[in-house]
């Protein structure tokens, strides 16, 4: 058999400086460059029990969902119990006022852009569900970064009814629950 | 374990659907830069020969891959807008996954004078003959349409 060929060492520049592209090259066109925008598109299947919360969003309720074995009342609701992994049974609609149990003001928008007025988001323990802290993620409303504090008494405020989708957006935020408002 | 909620609507919103923004841009590079800006002006490409591999890149290239030695300025070279059909395929699908009204030859197209090849859009109506090894000529947008992209090659034109 012939031998193999020993191949040729290969050399190359130890440092290549490489060329700058500066953003103003890109926006006078001084260079040519390739842009797209890929369409990536997705469905996530929600499961049965996300769905039926989501159709109850739709309708202006909250919906929960009972683990009697673990003493539970979840929302937002799970087709099984993440305590005990039995399924969950009687669902209930519950109130739409809480309390909050956490919050965040942000200087950035969802676009990571900086923002001058403050977007305050937050965790709201629902209503009746238990053991408390129970509830989700959302915006407060009609408050100022300075008055938001734990402990703080809100209720939802929904978009008209003609505007909902089942999405968690169909309440567009939750405003302090002020003296005697029920 | 038995789910005791069974979904027994179809119109239920089961699924979450959203898009993804991903768009990107992508600088060309030296090379690159070069090459589109020469299509841009001109009826034809240019390309890089490497003297060590004896070999001419195309689409041109500040180094070669093979030998990595340094192709000076000087020797780029300019090579006409033709070529030699090396393997091709009908396309009857776009880029979008949506059927075409009329399928397109697509063909990969060894450049005259260099040892590349381009892929482009073949000006044939015919879909049963075998294109392989047809000669073919670039057909250029007119000057004022160019915008130094692949783009402004049309399609390409069989000349035999």
């Amino acid at each position: 058999m012939e031998e193999p060929k020993k191949e040729e060492i290969v050399t190359y520049p130890k440092y290549a400086p490489g060329t700058h592209v500066r953003t103003s090259d890109i926006r006078e066109k001084k260079i040519t460059y390739t842009w797209w925008e890929p369409e990536i598109q997705y469905a996530w299947s929600v499961g049965p029990a996300m769905s039926k919360f989501l159709q109850g969003l739709k309708e202006g309720k909250i919906l929960g969902v009972h683990c009697h074995k673990c003493k539970r009342l979840i929302v937002p609701p799970r087709s099984f119990c993440e305590y005990c992994y039995g399924p969950t049974e009687d669902w209930v609609e519950l109130k739409d006022t809480g309390t909050i149990n956490t919050y965040s003001i942000s200087y950035l928008d969802p676009n990571a852009n900086r923002i001058e007025e403050p977007i305050l988001i937050g965790v709201i323990s629902i209503d009746g569900a238990y053991p408390e802290p129970m509830g989700f993620m959302h915006y407060f409303g009609e408050m100022s970064k300075d008055e938001i504090k734990i402990g703080m008494r809100v209720k939802a405020v929904w978009k008209p009814e003609n505007e909902r989708e089942g999405a968690i957006t169909d309440i567009k935020y939750f405003k302090p629950l002020r003296g005697g408002e029920i | 374990m038995t789910f005791i909620e069974k979904q027994t609507d179809p119109m239920a919103p089961t699924h979450w659907r959203g898009d993804m923004q991903a768009d990107y841009l992508y600088p060309n590079g030296v090379a690159g830069d070069k090459f589109f800006k020469y299509i841009k002006n001109n009826d034809g490409f240019l390309a890089t020969p490497c003297k060590k591999c004896n070999k001419v890149l195309f689409p041109p290239r500040l180094y070669c891959e093979d030998c990595f030695s340094e192709i000076p300025e000087e020797d780029w070279i300019q090579v006409p807008a033709s070529g030699t059909i090396r393997l091709f395929t009908i396309a009857r699908i776009n880029a979008h996954g949506k059927r075409m009204k009329e399928p397109k030859v697509m063909a990969l197209i060894d450049i005259d004078q260099t040892d590349g090849a381009l892929l482009g859009v073949i000006n044939s109506k015919d879909l049963e003959k075998d294109h392989t090894g047809l000669r073919v000529r670039a057909i250029f947008r007119p000057m004022d349409q160019r915008e130094g992209t692949l783009k402004d090659i049309i399609n390409w034109e069989i000349i035999s």
